[in-house]
């Protein structure tokens, strides 16, 4: 392993690796603009140069490899006088409009302007302004706050494989721009706002809705399919604004798909269920939490003690967590020891989504056909748990005897968009339903008890992807008012003292829920490019 | 930390005479005495508001300088009477009170990006520090040297964009940008 000195601090680096990422894995901050740990390097924007003992001239240390015995100066005059030149340079153009920049508070620019710039311009002629551009249907370009780094491009060319974007003229007419009549719209198409250091590009979105330096982050997953991308909630009062993704080496990288990235909207749906309701002589009515859930618990009870062990089910959704599947499942089978436990519906979209780099052919980004993101978990929590198992589609058919037998159940739903399937499990229309969702559907509204639910976002839990990675998550807003986590609601339904607590129960589940480790709030380790200066 | 570190104390033990509280009383009543005879002597001198303000008296005679008085908020118009504000959130940063709300909208004019859709500054919760004053880099939060106000709820007290702006009309004679 080559050793570097970087202004006096002795690095060990990995072999042919370059001098900035070896820095940013020792923590070493060296500005930067155009270089991405994931994507290629064209030495573009020139504030990385320092200077290397033996070598005359400032060279870019996002494209030199590293050489055992390296002497690295990146505070040295030379350096810092091609810092300040280049942020100079930059700023000749970009117009002074952070006040009303959405990436003010996380912008490059705006930080290392700080750290390396001067605080006065010289320029004494106008600014050249752009006009903004409407470059997709969730992305807006400005041009003028555009600094060329190229990494927007470099994004379509090599990850998403689309190549919309490409750059239009040269010298100080250079811009980007998309063709005509082909807009940014892959289903990747948003990470170019993340990765973009100042405010050109923005997402559609979060225009204008908050300051950056107001959100909170909470470590999430995604929800809406198998894959397991690690997101972070960003949260300010209740209110989730935005998702960002996680970076994790082995999942998702440093991005994110668009379905990912909007999917907290159905968590401030404004159709979510928040009255819990019962049915009486043939009509629901709205009830009191506690009282519906003793409704649920005394109707399953009797339910049991007519009919016998084999009579209920519990329709496990692949929207809840483990812990909650664990807990749901437990309460059924000790009111009856013969529960039919089945998974949910798994809705898919066909075939997985695969995004190639076209140079190399390398597979960049993945997204699941199969649009859950528990379905795995569940399966595994339900298999853990032995006894009368069914899948859906036999659920749905109920032809074998034991699956005749049954006369109501626990049916959970907590999908973020419509979930019945078009052939309705006979079981749904008849016999006691008691349900747990957070959309309403036709069953939500003819069940006998309805227990109004949290999203993800609103809970802690753990999820399984498709690869039989268990990620833990945690929870970022409150559920709103009328609504409880599953997780409460089961501890109360078995008589257990105090909040859920999701660690609590993944070690009472045993391997391999015991040893999921959480994400790390103290050292949340950020993707490669933001460490701090 | 340790037993030693623990100081204990105990309410002082009142004497007899003291547990009357004649004494104390009467020293009370002395400095209440003491001011009556000292303003019907011309010593002290009581301002009658609200028919006299500090504000027109001199400042040897007990006046008050209007001049760097913070009082209540104001949103400056620009030239062409729009709302100068440009959203951007540094006076509720910089607020240590939280008293300001905003919420932020594409603005429906050509040459501003960004405007405040809603502005609402709860009168009651502000300390009149003025930190939203030197935060802002439009000039367009002011505080005025207008003090007495009033409502009859706390929910007047909320100032919204439209009050806020008509604290600019009614101030800005006096008190020019």
């Amino acid at each position: 392993m080559p050793k570097i000195t970087v202004d006096g601090k002795v690095i060990e680096a990995k072999d042919r690796q370059m001098v900035l990422q070896a820095c940013l894995d020792a923590g070493v901050a060296l500005p930067q603009y155009c270089y991405h740990p994931g994507l290629s390097i064209p030495a573009s924007c020139r504030i990385c140069l320092v200077e290397v003992e033996g070598i005359p001239k400032l060279v870019p240390s996002c494209q030199t490899p590293v050489r055992d015995g390296m002497v690295v100066y990146s505070k040295s005059s030379k350096a810092i006088a091609n810092q300040k030149a280049v942020m100079e340079y930059l700023l000749i153009n970009h117009p002074l409009d952070c006040p009303v920049c959405d990436q003010a508070g996380e912008c490059y620019l705006q930080d290392y302007s700080y750290e390396y710039g001067r605080s006065q311009s010289r320029f004494e002629e106008d600014k050249q302004k752009k006009p903004k551009k409407d470059v997709g249907e969730n992305i807006l370009l400005y041009n003028d706050r555009c600094i060329m780094c190229t990494r927007c491009v470099r994004f379509t060319r090599e990850v998403s494989g689309t190549s919309e974007l490409y750059v239009d003229g040269r010298g100080s007419k250079e811009e980007i721009d998309i063709f005509p009549g082909k807009p940014l719209n892959n289903k990747l198409a948003s990470n170019v706002v993340d990765l973009c250091p100042v405010g050109a590009l923005l997402d559609k979105d979060f225009l204008f809705k908050q300051r950056v330096w107001l959100l909170k982050q909470a470590p999430s997953i995604s929800p809406v399919d198998a894959g397991g991308e690690n997101i972070f909630l960003e949260y300010n009062e209740g209110i989730i604004y935005r998702i960002k993704p996680r970076y994790n080496a082995e999942v998702n990288t440093w991005w994110i798909s668009d379905d990912t990235r909007y999917s907290y909207k159905a968590v401030h749906s404004e159709n979510r269920l928040t009255k819990p309701m019962r049915t009486q002589y043939g009509t629901q009515v709205e009830t009191d939490y506690a009282g519906a859930i003793e409704h649920a618990d005394s109707a399953l009870k009797e339910l049991v003690k007519t009919n016998g062990a084999g009579s209920t089910y519990a329709m496990l959704s692949p929207m809840m967590a483990n812990e909650e599947a664990y807990l749901l499942a437990t309460y059924i089978r000790s009111i009856d020891p013969q529960a039919v436990l089945v998974l949910g519906p798994t809705p898919s979209s066909g075939a997985d989504e695969v995004f190639k780099n076209p140079a190399n052919g390398k597979v960049t980004f993945t997204i699941k056909a199969e649009k859950v993101p528990n379905a795995a978990g569940i399966r595994r929590v339900i298999e853990k748990l032995g006894g009368p198992k069914a899948t859906f589609e036999d659920f749905t058919k109920a032809e074998s005897a034991e699956l005749k037998k049954l006369k109501g159940g626990w049916i959970v739903g907590g999908y973020l968009s419509a979930w019945l399937p078009t052939e309705v499990p006979a079981l749904f229309k008849k016999g006691l339903r008691i349900v747990q969702d957070i959309l309403p559907t036709s069953l939500s509204g003819s069940c006998d008890v309805l227990l109004p639910a949290a999203a993800w976002a609103e809970k802690d839990g753990s999820w399984e992807n498709f690869a039989g990675k268990i990620q833990p998550f945690l929870a970022a807003v409150p559920p709103p008012d009328g609504a409880r986590r599953e997780g409460d609601v089961y501890y109360k339904l078995l008589g257990r003292t105090g909040m859920y607590n999701a660690e609590d129960v993944r070690g009472e589940m045993g391997e391999p829920f015991a040893q999921i480790p959480l994400p790390d709030l103290e050292t949340l380790a950020p993707a490669p490019e933001f460490i701090e200066l | 930390m340790k037993d030693s570190d623990v100081i204990v104390l105990e309410e002082p033990k009142l004497s007899l005479g003291d547990q009357f509280y004649i004494p104390q009383v009467l020293n009370g009543l002395g400095t209440t005495m003491k001011h009556m005879f000292r303003v019907l002597g011309g010593k002290d001198r009581v301002v009658q508001y609200p028919e006299e303000k500090r504000e027109d008296l001199a400042i040897e005679k007990g006046g008050m300088l209007t001049r760097t008085y913070r009082g209540v908020h104001r949103l400056n118009k620009d030239e062409e009477g729009r709302v100068k504000c440009v959203a951007c959130f540094m006076c509720s940063t910089a607020c240590p009170a939280r008293c300001i709300h905003i919420e932020a909208d594409e603005s429906p004019w050509a040459d501003r990006e960004k405007y405040p859709a809603k502005f609402d500054i709860d009168e009651l919760r502000c300390i009149y520090c003025g930190m939203c004053e030197e935060a802002c880099p439009v000039d367009a939060i002011e505080l005025t040297h207008v003090y007495d106000i009033v409502g009859l709820t706390r929910q007047e007290m909320i100032f919204d964009k439209s009050k806020l702006l008509q604290v600019y009309d009614e101030t800005v004679k006096n008190e020019p940008m």
